[in-house]
């Protein structure tokens, strides 16, 4: 077929064909679409004139748009439009909101903060902010911890103290537990007896003779458990050995363990390797010391402290 | 009959775009499995079992290139030959390099896939592959450039049409964008590991240069050249406006260069860098539209079709999506905008309305148009391809739904500041916040797959008649073109 037989039945089209039916109308540009893209074209040029936009021979056109922000030697500054800029300004907002409490802050008892609402609320606030981003990689979100690999900071038990002070110097320089390994040490027989003295504490029906037997063992110089746990087994703040006789668990999960057999299991795993994994890093250098006061009071708080 | 189709295969190389075409469904489904896979692992975690092969890290670079380079690439690959011998009239101009490009294309996305699994990649958002891949692509990439443009010379059509030009500037482009981002430094001849020939800011500007060009190029050019083709041809009706395409194709090839460092706001880039990136994208909202204007209007006249032709049902849902992540993605190209979008499921979302709902719907439609033609035969059935539709079409509209929900919800949550000047919600909180989203994200993607796997069947199903019963239906217009 030939185009112009084409044209006389479609006027509009362009006169080229391709694969056989393939045609072009050449409708006008639609007016809308026009005024919309040189309006877009306005608002681009407006754009500029506010924000820094053309390069020009080693600087910029830097826009009409300014920003004033006050830097960290208190002086105030107005420069044109720029990120960073912005950044400090909204900074700026954020820190004189928070200012006249963490100038309380440093000037209160922790025993003052905790009482006072206002402050309490405040040390809610920033003290979620705080442990979110800083103690609940290990303490996990709440606090709730994980047995295996982080305390629980929402119970009343505290490895190394639950006094304001005690929570501030764990905060502030970290803590490092360690139980030295009993393998080659203890025999399997030994470390079972251990075992059953240990959850006859709480009352788990193990065998008594066993348990006896391991109750000697703990206050023997063979195992020499007591020296570190205590005669009593409630453990050593100032070392940070746990309570033996609570149902409370960090390392072997004995809740979890179904059978005794299991819980036996749980806990000589513990005695054979020992532990070193029980690292918290100092936090001082890292947070001020206002900040590890707020989270003092923050921690205090979700366990009801001591 | 007969007679015809024994001319055609003479005179056109079909053989090269049977192979792509398979070669891009059967990449789809899975690229798009992969997909479905990681959007589950985000909601449900234990899903990486503990299995470095499989882990998100691995498989997500493994997704993206498998979509967008596997079934996107490989449409591109057998529309564009197609395409171009059809509206030239003429053959491919070698049927060897042209057939190297198939071997050589669908190695580089096997050795790239299983290689990201390995963990071997350059962290280089859509161009992880690492060196001796990336020399494979540049190697088939010249061949295909020359293949396209040896072809348009030897063309007996006077004009070149103009989804012709789509698919030049689409392989011009690559050509550029991928050379240029991909210059690296082996850490030895006999390792994978190499590092790019830039550094800090600089490293990153070309990188989103890159970035957003192939969204530019690969992802909206080419399929425009698509769209060219196949809209007048399942529509049965001229081109809309032939001014309007050459504006649109020219305002575009010129806008779209310029506005990757909007990937970049509130970065170490220069805030100038980035504010003209922001107003290039405002400027190039109109130009994008143009191709949607020229498809869509291509169908005034016969919109009856689109109840009783699900590919052409794709074909303009497919333009619709275009245009409306067209229109959102200058709005996040804005500063502000940007300021609360930047790092969250929002772009995720935006991405996906472009990937799911423009360029897979268009290639659906094109590939449900062609394929029945180059094989000779009739579609299988008809009625999977309007199940296919709906399932598509549920599944990015919860989609992106999902993220945008999500991407705005983060964005509020990690700007929130309370009264005493804190940050009201840690990340964390804003990641729980999530997994609802994630949910119906996957699921959203669960639909979407489930539509790839029914193509999958049909056109397993229908290349299966094609071969048994050869010259049933003639294969278009062949014979009678420019008679």
């Amino acid at each position: 077929m030939s185009a112009s037989k084409q044209q006389a039945h479609v006027p509009q089209t362009t006169g080229h064909v391709w694969d056989g039916d393939l045609q072009e109308y050449n409708n006008p540009l639609p007016n809308w679409w026009l005024m919309a893209f040189y309006a877009s074209v306005v608002f681009a040029v407006i754009y500029w004139f506010m924000y820094p936009a053309w390069p020009i021979a080693g600087t910029f056109t830097t826009g009409f748009k300014t920003i004033t922000y006050v830097n960290n030697k208190g002086v105030e500054k107005t420069v044109h439009w720029n990120t960073r800029a912005l950044l400090l300004q909204e900074t700026n907002e954020a820190v004189k909101a928070q200012k006249p409490y963490f100038d309380k802050l440093s000037s209160m008892s922790f025993e003052q903060i905790a009482k006072d609402p206002e402050m309490n609320s405040f040390v809610l606030s920033a003290g979620k902010e705080l442990f979110s981003d800083n103690c609940a990689p290990c303490h996990q979100q709440g606090g709730a911890g994980k047995v295996g690999f982080a305390p629980n900071l929402t119970d009343d038990d505290w490895l190394y103290g639950g006094h304001f002070s005690e929570i501030n110097h764990t905060i502030t320089y970290g803590r490092h537990g360690y139980m030295p390994p009993f393998a080659g040490v203890l025999t399997d027989q030994q470390m079972t007896e251990l075992a059953d003295y240990i959850l006859s504490f709480e009352k788990y029906p193990v065998n008594p003779a066993s348990a006896e037997a391991g109750n000697q063992l703990f206050h023997s110089e063979t195992a020499a458990c007591y020296y570190c746990h205590g005669a009593d087994a409630k453990g050593r703040k100032v070392i940070g050995s746990a309570n033996l006789t609570d149902s409370i668990w960090l390392w072997a999960n004995v809740p979890a363990a179904k059978t005794i057999a299991d819980k036996e299991a749980a806990i000589k795993t513990v005695i054979t390797g020992g532990l070193n994994r029980g690292v918290m890093p100092t936090w001082q250098g890292r947070l001020s010391t206002d900040q590890i006061k707020l989270l003092t009071v923050y921690v205090h708080d979700l366990g009801g402290g001591q | 009959m007969t007679t015809t189709e024994i001319g055609s295969n003479e005179q056109y190389n079909f053989d090269i775009v049977r192979r792509f075409s398979f070669t891009a469904v059967l990449w789809g489904l899975i690229g798009m499995s992969i997909g479905v896979w990681i959007a589950s692992e985000l909601a449900w975690p234990f899903l990486n079992f503990d299995i470095p092969y499989i882990t998100f890290s691995r498989f997500r670079p493994a997704h993206t290139t498998t979509v967008i380079f596997g079934f996107g690439g490989s449409a591109l690959f057998a529309t564009s030959y197609y395409i171009v011998q059809r509206t030239c009239q003429a053959r491919l101009v070698s049927d060897f390099l042209a057939n190297f490009t198939f071997w050589g294309w669908t190695a580089a996305i096997a050795l790239a896939d299983v290689s990201y699994m390995l963990g071997y990649t350059q962290s280089r958002e859509y161009a992880e592959m690492e060196w001796p891949i990336d020399i494979l692509v540049e190697v088939v990439w010249v061949a295909y450039m020359a293949v396209f443009i040896g072809t348009i010379m030897k063309r007996k059509q006077p004009h070149i049409y103009v989804a012709n030009w789509f698919y030049l500037s689409f392989i011009l482009a690559t050509a550029l964008l991928h050379t240029f981002n991909n210059l690296a430094i082996p850490i030895s001849l006999f390792s994978m590991k190499s590092y790019s020939l830039f550094a800090g800011t600089q490293d990153a500007m070309t990188q989103w240069w890159y970035g957003h060009n192939a969204v530019g190029f690969f992802l909206t050019a080419a399929f425009l050249g698509m769209m060219y083709y196949f809209v007048p041809k399942q529509a049965g009706r001229p081109i809309y406006s032939y001014r309007l395409s050459i504006v649109h194709f020219w305002a575009l090839s010129f806008l779209y260069m310029w506005v990757g460092a909007h990937h970049l706001h509130w970065t170490a880039l220069p805030d100038w860098t980035s504010t003209l990136a922001a107003t290039f994208s405002i400027m190039l909202l109109l130009p994008s539209w143009g191709g949607m204007i020229n498809g869509i209007m291509t169908l005034s006249g016969a919109w009856d079709k689109l109840r009783t032709d699900p590919v052409m049902r794709f074909l303009i849902v497919a333009l619709s999506f275009y245009g409306m992540s067209t229109f959102e993605g200058p709005l996040m190209a804005l500063k502000d905008v940007n300021a609360l979008s930047h790092y969250t499921d929002w772009t995720v979302g935006h991405v996906h309305s472009g990937a799911l709902g423009w360029v897979a719907m268009v290639s659906f439609g094109s590939l449900y148009h062609m394929i029945p033609r180059i094989w000779n035969t009739k579609i299988w059935s008809e009625k999977l391809i309007g199940i296919h539709f709906w399932l598509a079409t549920i599944g990015v509209l919860l989609y992106i739904t999902a993220m945008w929900i999500s991407g705005i919800t983060q964005g509020l949550m990690w700007r929130a500041f309370d009264q005493y000047g804190n940050l009201q919600y840690s990340f964390v909180e804003s990641v729980a916040a999530m997994h609802p989203l994630y949910m119906m994200r996957a699921i959203g993607g669960m639909f979407y797959v489930s539509g790839m796997l029914l193509m999958v069947i049909n056109v397993m199903m229908t290349i299966r008649q094609g071969n048994n019963a050869p010259v049933q239906v003639p294969s278009g217009n062949l014979s009678v073109a420019g008679a």
